[in-house]
């Protein structure tokens, strides 16, 4: 079993390494394609934490990125540092804590909300915040506010921005994984089972609701801001897109709500699919991704992931069944 | 006083067309328990519908209320039969909310090949009318939407109390069980609900085609507006959503007058949240409930 775990980690690793250094050889176009992957997948695994594991969906997340790419753009604006790094630093430091923060006051309201309730609310939480965005002056978000140019000179643009979203991917799905394998977890997967009897059994669902709310949010957050930084100007329209909380929801459907895999790999097969196969077919997308969302639920509820687990499974079965 | 008075009645009069394209998403919220996330683009598509008829066929809007709003019976039917009802019976409710969208997505990405995303709007003729009262003006088209709403929600209020149909619809919302069991087929019930809450949908796109200019993407808005109005009024009567609609309207004018233009948005979702926290099954609470 130890031994299992080693290799685990090893391989792990190994594909970290193999990730990092794999664009170097890439044709720039695909470097995009992956730093898409990369921030699309971060999404879906922040949305997870508390979409996937306490069954909260969220139709709002936008808001968090919104927030996030505002932030870093107002910190930059306020405080300018010489070196890129420090620069960077205070940025992604300032998106994370503002989604953070806003998250943790609309916490406790919010999370009261159940079901089709939470869902909703979350959609005007994100209308809210884009609406202010425009009407307040000081956010700049109708005319837009543009991001410092960070990259250092010896470093390839699209370079520079695969390895800060696989930077905040990795840490993504290190928190998510960290997350299921603790208390926290089990309490949120009580929840999502059943929320009453959890709470009856004694678990503190409000308290792991929003420490998952938090989290989910801050990450989005921080993930939201290296979006921004790639786009360099932001305007409202471009980080509180509704779209953007949908591709979410779909990359986590599409992969399956069964495990953290399914985010990933939902991520990484939408990416491809519109990315590569319908790249010039761009007025279709918003037609496809729906028809992708009703065959998905009414064929597939499980996710491509949960799809090919419950068939091996059945090969096994079968397997099994013909060896007696 | 006289920008207060104006104010007060733009705002019934606005309420009224929140009211009638609020109406059918609440019933069949308050029947199925399905939040229809399609909800606004059946009314945009309304709208669309009544854009056409206008300028290919010449068609007064009002004239072509009846014709849209049978074409959005058939849809909202066949739509359910084929997809909801599918969704449901897989379980979750989640699963039917998503589907919703999925199909809003679909609609969408259509009128927006079809039409583009140009801003439109119907002026007939008579669109420039003021009424005049006073110092207080009335404009036309608003007054005849707001009485066409009012009418259509007493008709739907009369269907549902006084019809044999609106009876089953009742006491299949009561108990899809109990119905079954007393011979009713729910699913074929269900599609109907369907029908008539995207019929009423419809209905209010051609009015609201007439008052304000509109694009394909304005749909979640009035998914977004349908929601709040149900959450003030309560979820599944007519009289929940005129309520609801009248007082959205009021604070969505007030807002406008008082505070700027920019911040109605703000304040309507805010008022939504506020709901949601205070009393989220409305002020006349599960009125629909309470009247069976």
């Amino acid at each position: 079993m130890a031994s299992n775990a080693w290799a685990r980690s090893t391989a792990l690793l190994a594909l970290v390494v193999l990730l990092t250094l794999l664009p170097m050889v890439l044709p720039p176009f695909y470097v995009r394609v992956a730093m898409s992957i990369c921030l699309g997948a971060g999404f879906a695994v922040a949305w997870y934490i508390l979409g996937g594991f306490a069954a909260y969906y969220s139709f709002g997340h936008t808001a968090f990125i919104g927030i996030g790419a505002f932030a870093a753009a107002l910190a930059c604006q306020a405080w300018k540092a010489p070196h890129w790094l420090a620069q960077l630093g205070i940025g992604l430091g300032a998106a994370t804590l503002a989604s953070a923060a806003v998250a943790a006051i609309i916490a406790w309201p919010i999370l009261r909300l159940r079901g089709h309730y939470f869902t909703i609310a979350m959609l005007a939480v994100a209308l809210v915040c884009a609406e202010l965005a425009s009407a307040v002056p000081a956010f700049q978000g109708a005319i837009g506010i543009g991001l410092p140019n960070i990259v250092p000179l010896s470093v390839r643009v699209e370079l520079f921005f695969y390895w800060v979203s696989l930077l905040g991917f990795v840490l993504t799905m290190a928190v998510a994984m960290a997350i299921a394998r603790s208390k926290i977890g089990y309490g949120l997967f009580a929840i999502r089972e059943d929320e009453d009897a959890a709470q009856m059994l004694g678990v503190p669902t409000t308290r792991y609701k929003v420490q998952a709310f938090v989290i989910s949010a801050a990450l989005t957050g921080l993930l939201g801001a290296m979006f921004a930084w790639n786009l360099g100007y932001i305007t409202t329209d471009s980080v509180f897109r509704g779209s953007l909380s949908l591709e979410m929801i779909v990359n986590c459907l599409v992969g399956g709500l069964g495990s953290l895999t399914g985010p990933l790999v939902g991520a990484i097969v939408m990416m491809a699919v519109t990315k590569l196969l319908l790249s010039n077919m761009l007025e279709y997308h918003l037609a496809f991704t729906g028809f992708i969302i009703i065959a998905i639920v009414l064929f597939t509820p499980e996710g491509l992931v949960g799809f090919v687990r419950r068939k091996r499974l059945a090969r096994q079965a079968r397997a099994e069944g013909n060896a007696e | 006083m006289i920008t207060f008075v104006n104010t007060l009645i733009n705002g019934i009069l606005y309420g009224g067309i929140l009211s009638i394209a609020a109406v059918g998403f609440s019933l069949i919220f308050g029947v199925m328990n399905v939040i229809n996330l399609a909800h606004g683009v059946f009314v945009i598509g309304g709208a669309y519908a009544a854009l056409v008829a206008w300028t290919r066929f010449g068609i007064d809007p009002v004239l072509a209320l009846p014709i849209v709003m049978a074409a959005g019976f058939a849809i909202g039917a066949t739509y359910q039969r084929l997809v909801i009802q599918r969704a449901v019976e897989r379980g979750t409710p989640v699963a039917a909310l998503l589907v919703t969208f999925g199909f809003a997505l679909i609609v969408i990405n259509g009128l927006n090949v079809v039409f583009s995303s140009t801003v439109r709007n119907i002026s007939p003729s008579y669109s420039f009318l003021n009424l005049r009262i006073g110092p207080i003006s009335l404009d036309a088209v608003r007054f005849v939407s707001f009485l066409t709403a009012l009418a259509l929600i007493v008709l739907l209020t009369l269907y549902l109390r006084r019809t044999r149909m609106g009876r089953i619809i009742r006491a299949t919302a009561q108990s899809e069980l109990a119905a079954r069991l007393c011979g009713v087929d729910a699913r074929w019930v269900y599609a109907a609900t369907f029908g008539v809450g995207s019929a009423f949908a419809a209905a209010s796109g051609v009015l609201i085609g007439m008052m304000l200019p509109f694009t394909p993407n304005d749909e979640v808005l009035w998914t977004v507006y349908a929601f709040i109005v149900v959450t003030l009024g309560g979820v599944g009567s007519p009289a929940g959503a005129l309520l609801g609609g009248i007082l959205l309207g009021l604070a969505s004018t007030f807002t406008q007058t008082y505070v700027g233009a920019i911040y109605t948005n703000v304040v309507m979702f805010v008022l939504l949240l506020l709901m949601l926290l205070v009393r989220p099954h409305g002020i006349l609470g599960s009125a629909f409930k309470g009247s069976r």
